[in-house]
C-alpha cells in the first residue's frame, strides 16, 4: 500500500527529472565547454534510480501479494511459488512497460559513460531524442497503465498468474527480449541526433557499433529462449509456430541484422549512409510496433493477454509522432557522400553485404505482410484470412537458397575490389559432398525431390564453407562464429522438419502400442498435489532395439486460474529428443498420447547460442 | 592428408544419417491437410496440435472425405465454403489476397534495381 504510493511518485519525479534534463542538456549546447556538465549524469543517474526504485517497489507488492495493488491482484495469487511471484512482475503489460521504462533509463546513463570521446552536441541531441522516448513511456506507464492502481476494498485473493507463463525460460525471456529491443532506442537516437551534427561517418559507426552489437545479442538471445519456451511448454512439439508475435520479435531482429552488417560498411568506406540510418530507425520502429502490436491485443495469438484499445491507440500516436519527427529530420539533414566513394565494384564485400541487407529487407517484408495483412483485411473489407506456415514457407524457402550460396562466398570477398580466383578443387570438393550427401537424405524421405535436395545443397555447403572459414586466420572470429552458428541452425532446422516422425492415439492405463520399430507402453499414472496445482504424472517406457526409455509426461490442474496444462516429458540427447505429451480426454479411461522424435533438436539451440557467442564477440572487442 | 579429411567427414554424415535416418517419415494425408486448417475455436493453434471437440471432429470429417476418395484440394474448398477462409492457413491468390502475395516480390525486384543501379551505373 505505502509502496504503492512510494512506487507511484518515484515515477512521477522521474518524469520530472526528464523535463529538467531537456532543460538542462538544452543549456548546455550552448556552453564552450568540451565535457558535458556533471549534473546531468547526476540527474541521468537519479531518474534510473527511481525508476528502479518504483520497479522494486512492485517487485515487493509481488512478493508480499499486496492486494490493494491492482496489477498484484489480476497478477498473482498467495500460493504461487515465491520465484514466480518476483517474475510475475514483468509477465504483464504494466509490469513489463514499467520495464521497458527501467531499462531505456539505465541505458541512457551508461551511453552517457560510454561515449566521452563523442562530440558534446553529439550526446546532448541523443540524450534530448532518447529523453523524448523516455517522456512517451512515462506518460503511457502513469496515465495508460499504471502499475500502482489502488483497490478497495482491498480483495483477500489474487486472480492468479497465467500457468503457461509460470516457467523458468519465461521468467527471463521478457527481459532479455527487452534488453534486445530497447538497445535499439539508442541506436534510433544516435543516428537521428548524428544526423543533425552532420556525423554519420567511420568515427560513429565504430562507435554505435557497439549498441548494436549489444542489442543484437539479447535479441537473438531473447528470441531463442522464447522459442525453447514454446517447445517444451506449449506441448505441440514445434519450435516455431510462425505467430505473429513471434514473427514480431524476428522483425527487428532482420533489420537488426541488416544494420549489423551495413555499419561494417560505413565504417570502412563512408559510403550507405542513408541506407543505415534508414535501418536505424526501422528497428526501433519494429521494436516500438512489436509492442504494440501485442499490448493492444489486436493480434489473435496465443500470447496476447491483454486487451485495451486505448493502450493501442496511445502506442500508435507515439509511433506516428516519432516516426514523422526521424523523417523530417532524414529529410532536412539528408547526408552525403562524395562521389569518388560512391562506386562499387560488383565483386567486393560491399555489393555482397548489400546483397545481404538485400534478402534480409526481402525476409522481412514478406514477414511484414504476412502478419499484419489479415489485419488490415480485416478492417478494410471485413473478410478475415489466416496467413500461417505455408505461406512463409512458400515466399522464403526459395529465396533461402539463393541466400545461402551467396553466403557461402560473399564473406571471403574482399573490400573494393575482388578478382575471380582459379576455381580450386577446394570449392568444388564440398560442393560435391554436398551434393551426395543431400542426395542421400532425400531419397530416403517423401519430401519433393528436386527442390528439396537444392534446398539441402545450398545449406550443406554452406555449412561446409563456414566451417573452413572458422579455422582460417582472416575475418574476426565473432563473424566467423556467428555464420557458422547461422548454418549450423539452417541445417539443422532443414534436417529437423525433414527427419521428424511421430505417432498419435488414444491409450489407456496399461495398453502398449507399436510404431515402427519401437514399443510405446503406458505403465501408469499417479497423482499429486501441489501447493497452486493437481498434478497427474503417467509413467511410459519406451522399447526401442537398443535401448529402453522411461518418459513422465504431466498434466497439471492449476487452481488459481483454474486452467489446466499439459508438461511435455523430453528425453535429450546428441542427435534426436524424444518428446511425449499427453492431453486429458472426455472419456476418463482414455488418454491422447502423442510422441514424437525430434532429430537434431539440440542443434537448433546449440546454433543460435553460437549466435549470440558470436555477437557477445563482438561486444568485448569493442571495449578492448 | 587432405582427402583423408574430407572422406571422413564423409563418413562421419554417413554415420549421422544411418542413426537417424531409421525413422522414414510418412505422413499422412490427414495430418497433413489438418496441420493446414485452424483450430476455430483455439487461440493460434492448428486443428492438427488442437484435442479440442472442434479439432476432433474436423479430423474425422477429413478422414471420412478421404476414404469418399476426395482431394486435398476439395477439402479444403468443402472447409472453406463452410467456415470462410480463415480455417486454412494457406491463403489462395485472389483479388482480396494479391496484394499479401506480391508486395514482397516487388520490394525484392526494387530492391536489385537499386542494388544494379549502384553497382553497374555510375
Amino acid at each position: 500500500m505505502l509502496l504503492s504510493q512510494l512506487g507511484f511518485y518515484s515515477l512521477i519525479l522521474g518524469l520530472l527529472l526528464s523535463f529538467i534534463l531537456l532543460i538542462f542538456s538544452y543549456k548546455n549546447l550552448f556552453t564552450k565547454d568540451i565535457n558535458l556538465k556533471k549534473n546531468i549524469y547526476y540527474i541521468s543517474f537519479l531518474q534510473f534510480f527511481l525508476v528502479i526504485q518504483s520497479f522494486f517497489c512492485l517487485i515487493y507488492s509481488f512478493i508480499v501479494s499486496d492486494f490493494s495493488n491492482e496489477t498484484v491482484y489480476n497478477n498473482s495469487h498467495t500460493t504461487k511459488p515465491f520465484f514466480y511471484k518476483i517474475s510475475g512482475t514483468w509477465g504483464n503489460h504494466e509490469g513489463s512497460l514499467l520495464l521497458w521504462l527501467l531499462v531505456l533509463t539505465l541505458f541512457i546513463f551508461l551511453f552517457l559513460i560510454f561515449s566521452k570521446e563523442q562530440p558534446k552536441k553529439y550526446r546532448l541531441l541523443t540524450l534530448l531524442f532518447q529523453q523524448i522516448i523516455i517522456i512517451g513511456f512515462f506518460l503511457f506507464v502513469l496515465f495508460a497503465s499504471n502499475p500502482f492502481n489502488y483497490l478497495f476494498p482491498i480483495p483477500k485473493e489474487g486472480l492468479g498468474l497465467n500457468p503457461i507463463l509460470q516457467d523458468p525460460a519465461l521468467a527471463i525471456h521478457p527481459p532479455i527480449l527487452y534488453l534486445g529491443y530497447v538497445g535499439s532506442s539508442i541506436i534510433f537516437s544516435s543516428s537521428l541526433s548524428a544526423l543533425i551534427c552532420k556525423n554519420v561517418n567511420s568515427n560513429w559507426a565504430r562507435h554505435i557499433k557497439l549498441w548494436i552489437f549489444l542489442s543484437w545479442t539479447f535479441l537473438t538471445l531473447g528470441i531463442m529462449i522464447g522459442s525453447i519456451w514454446a517447445y517444451y511448454e506449449l506441448g505441440w512439439g514445434g519450435f516455431w509456430f510462425w505467430d505473429p508475435v513471434e514473427n514480431i520479435s524476428l522483425m527487428p531482429w532482420l533489420c537488426l541484422t541488416a544494420l549489423l552488417h551495413t555499419i561494417v560498411v560505413l565504417e570502412k568506406r563512408q559510403v550507405l549512409k542513408l541506407w543505415t540510418l534508414i535501418l536505424s530507425i526501422a528497428t526501433f520502429t519494429f521494436s516500438m510496433t512489436g509492442t504494440f502490436l501485442v499490448r493492444s491485443g489486436i493480434l489473435n495469438s496465443v500470447h496476447t493477454f491483454a486487451n485495451d484499445p486505448t493502450r493501442g491507440l496511445f502506442i500508435l500516436i507515439f509511433l506516428f509522432v516519432l516516426i514523422l519527427l526521424s523523417l523530417l529530420i532524414l529529410f532536412l539533414y539528408q547526408p552525403k557522400t562524395s562521389n569518388l566513394q560512391k562506386k562499387f565494384f560488383f565483386l567486393s564485400k560491399e555489393t555482397s553485404i548489400l546483397v545481404n541487407n538485400w534478402f534480409m529487407i526481402y525476409f522481412l517484408s514478406v514477414i511484414f505482410i504476412g502478419t499484419t495483412y489479415p489485419i488490415f483485411l480485416e478492417v478494410l473489407t471485413n473478410a478475415k484470412i489466416s496467413v500461417g506456415p505455408p505461406f512463409y514457407q512458400k515466399l522464403l524457402l526459395p529465396f533461402l537458397i539463393f541466400f545461402l550460396i551467396f553466403m557461402s562466398f560473399g564473406p571471403n570477398l574482399k573490400w573494393i575490389k575482388s578478382s575471380f580466383k582459379k576455381i580450386k578443387f577446394k570449392q568444388i570438393f564440398p560442393f560435391i559432398i554436398s551434393i551426395i550427401i543431400s542426395y542421400l537424405i532425400i531419397i530416403k524421405t517423401n519430401s519433393e525431390h528436386l527442390f528439396s535436395t537444392i534446398l539441402f545443397v545450398s545449406a550443406f555447403y554452406l555449412f561446409f564453407t563456414a566451417s573452413r572459414d572458422l579455422i582460417k586466420k582472416e575475418n574476426h572470429l565473432s563473424q566467423k562464429i556467428s555464420h557458422f552458428g547461422f548454418s549450423l541452425l539452417v541445417l539443422a532446422i532443414l534436417l529437423n522438419s525433414v527427419f521428424a516422425d511421430e505417432f498419435s492415439a488414444n491409450m489407456k492405463i496399461g495398453e502398449e502400442i507399436k510404431f515402427k520399430n519401437s514399443f510405446i507402453k503406458f505403465k501408469k499414472i499417479e497423482t499429486y498435489e501441489e501447493k497452486n496445482y493437481k498434478s497427474i504424472v503417467a509413467d511410459f517406457e519406451i522399447e526401442d532395439k537398443k535401448k529402453i526409455i522411461n518418459l513422465k509426461p504431466e498434466i497439471r490442474i492449476y487452481n488459481q486460474p483454474n486452467i489446466l496444462t499439459s508438461e511435455a516429458d523430453i528425453k535429450v540427447s546428441f542427435f534426436s529428443d524424444k518428446f511425449l505429451v499427453m492431453n486429458l480426454l472426455k472419456d476418463d479411461d482414455f488418454f491422447n498420447v502423442r510422441y514424437q522424435i525430434k532429430p537434431f533438436m539440440l542443434w537448433i539451440w546449440i546454433s543460435g547460442l553460437l549466435l549470440a557467442i558470436g555477437g557477445f564477440l563482438g561486444l568485448i572487442r569493442k571495449f578492448k | 592428408m587432405k582427402y583423408c579429411k574430407f572422406f571422413l567427414i564423409i563418413i562421419f554424415f554417413i554415420l549421422i544419417l544411418e542413426e537417424s535416418l531409421k525413422a522414414n517419415n510418412n505422413i499422412l494425408l490427414v495430418d497433413k491437410i489438418s496441420k493446414n486448417l485452424r483450430c476455430l475455436i483455439c487461440q493460434g493453434q492448428s486443428i492438427y496440435d488442437s484435442q479440442s471437440d472442434f479439432a476432433i471432429s474436423m479430423k474425422l470429417l477429413i478422414k471420412k472425405k478421404i476414404n469418399e476418395g476426395q482431394s486435398e484440394k476439395q477439402i479444403y474448398d468443402l472447409l472453406k465454403s463452410k467456415y470462410g477462409a480463415w480455417i486454412v492457413y494457406d491463403p489462395e491468390i485472389n483479388e482480396k489476397t494479391l496484394v499479401l502475395w506480391i508486395f514482397p516480390l516487388i520490394l525484392f525486384i526494387f530492391g536489385g534495381i537499386l542494388i544494379i543501379r549502384k553497382v553497374f551505373i555510375n
